[in-house]
């Protein structure tokens, strides 16, 4: 038991060490996650800041409009739902191979094996596509009026 | 703008997954004829025909989901042939935007969509047993679609590396069909009988497809995390109690099936030779020899058919074959 709250606060040390999410999404995978095994570790919890603010009207307004459809679950499905959705039963062979997992992504090892070169990262019919997708998720600003308009007439 | 809208997608994106989890076990059931077509279509190699075997026998004509033209079976009468080729050679068409439609359109679209294909009460093909038993994913349409636009997403990267012209078309047919085909499926397959509520869908799986080409992107593009954390919102529908070998096998598919994309060249790809390496075989490098010999062999078949005067008009295609 206690190589497993081993290894949970071992992938708490390296979830906290992951660099924020470039961009803001509604659920952030380092947050859930730390929850997660903090709780299997047995630490405190964190309050997270995002978690108190308090949605304005527009978000409410946005989720009404989005369940609008037919959002009533049947119990069954929810069964069948619950029954197909692992739950966390860690043994300590399964707890070395999550850690061994996140390294490895950490780590970059796939994307490194994998190399696919500029061929891929500068494709060829939109050279700057993928650099300016960053520049705008960081905010570089370097998108003006008029070369959204080029974007939205010519694609590239 | 760009913000916005993504942030949208990503409430939408948990929203459509549980909304649809409503249709989910009234999947179709199908004729016992099923079973046989798969046995047969095994033998044969990956093609559109397999495809055939799955359409609900209930005696209504698809329009588009199950075209007859796709089937294996089916051969175009030989004086509609020479006329297609008379009228291909006497106005010069451009067949690499022709072509779009049948390679990206139909043959590309039904190599993604197979692979999470699933039906009630019907064994699952290979690569669907890796999506649901092995990643325990939800057997649900949403879930279905999310599978496919994970395959569409890995060809849109390729596309891109084509000419703009070209791989713009090609992106622009895989997405026409995808929701010309998703909106019979929601009609025939989930019986959904109100139109507005297959809008309402299309508009859902719309916005989904934009988040998660977007966050695939910017995985790609990035690092391993960052392609596990889009993985993890879009395909695992941010489920908490991810496994994190899960993960690492999603990521490890993907980059390797980019791998074998970025090894192909352009003329090789759009004339449809891509296959998806299935998920429980392993992608190995090619070593610089390897490599070499591959492209060599390539550059040569095509150069030959070049030159020579054998093929037809409609073969006939103005990408490269050397990069």
């Amino acid at each position: 038991m206690s190589t497993i709250k081993e290894g949970a606060k071992q992938i708490v040390r390296l979830l906290e060490k992951l660099p924020d999410e470039r961009f803001k999404h509604l659920i952030s995978f380092k947050e859930t996650q730390i929850d997660r095994f903090r709780r299997m570790a047995g630490l405190q919890l964190k309050e997270h800041k995002e978690a108190n603010k308090n949605a304005s009207l527009d978000d409410i307004k946005d989720i009404i409009k989005r369940t609008k459809g037919p959002l009533g679950l049947k119990k069954d499905v929810l069964q069948k739902l619950r029954a197909t959705i692992p739950q966390d039963n860690y043994t300590e062979q399964t707890i070395k191979q999550q850690i061994g997992s996140l390294e490895n992504l950490i780590a970059n090892k796939h994307m490194k094996y994998y190399e696919v070169g500029d061929k891929l990262y500068q494709p060829a019919g939109n050279p700057k596509y993928y650099q300016r997708l960053l520049d705008e998720i960081q905010g570089k600003k370097n998108e003006t009026f008029f070369t959204a308009l080029r974007t939205v007439f010519f694609g590239k | 703008m760009l913000k916005s809208s993504l942030r949208r997608w990503s409430i939408n994106n948990s929203i459509a997954t549980k909304t649809n989890l409503r249709n989910g076990p009234r999947q179709l059931v199908l004729s016992h004829s099923y079973s046989q077509q798969v046995q047969n279509s095994r033998k044969k190699e990956t093609n559109i025909q397999e495809d055939h075997g799955n359409a609900p026998k209930n005696g209504k004509k698809f329009a588009l989901a199950y075209s007859k033209y796709e089937s294996k079976d089916y051969k175009l009468p030989k004086w509609k042939e020479s006329l297609g080729e008379f009228v291909i050679s006497a106005f010069k068409l451009d067949m690499d935007k022709i072509r779009a439609g049948p390679v990206a359109g139909s043959y590309y679209y039904s190599i993604c969509k197979e692979q999470g294909l699933q039906y009630e009460n019907e064994p699952l093909s290979e690569s669907a047993k890796y999506f649901y038993s092995y990643l325990k994913l939800p057997k649900t349409f949403s879930q279905w679609f999310q599978i496919t636009i994970l395959h569409e997403w890995m060809l849109f990267v390729r596309m891109r590396a084509m000419p703009f012209k070209y791989g713009r078309n090609y992106q622009q047919k895989l997405v026409d069909r995808t929701f010309g085909d998703i909106e019979l499926r929601l009609f025939e397959e989930m019986n959904v009988h109100s139109g507005r509520i297959v809008d309402q869908y299309l508009k859902d799986f719309n916005t989904q497809l934009k988040g998660a080409v977007f966050a695939y992107d910017e995985g790609f593009y990035t690092d391993d995390m960052t392609l596990a954390t889009a993985v993890w919102r879009n395909l695992f529908a941010g489920r908490k109690n991810i496994n994190f070998s899960h993960l690492e096998a999603v990521v490890r598919y993907i980059r390797s099936q980019l791998y074998v994309l970025t090894k192909m060249s352009d003329r090789e790809f759009a004339l449809g030779n891509f296959k998806f390496v299935p998920p429980n075989e392993i992608v190995n490098k090619l070593t610089p020899v390897e490599e070499k010999n591959m492209k060599q062999e390539v550059s040569m078949k095509y150069k030959k058919l070049d030159e020579s005067n054998l093929i037809l008009p409609s073969e006939r295609s103005s990408l490269s074959y050397t990069n």
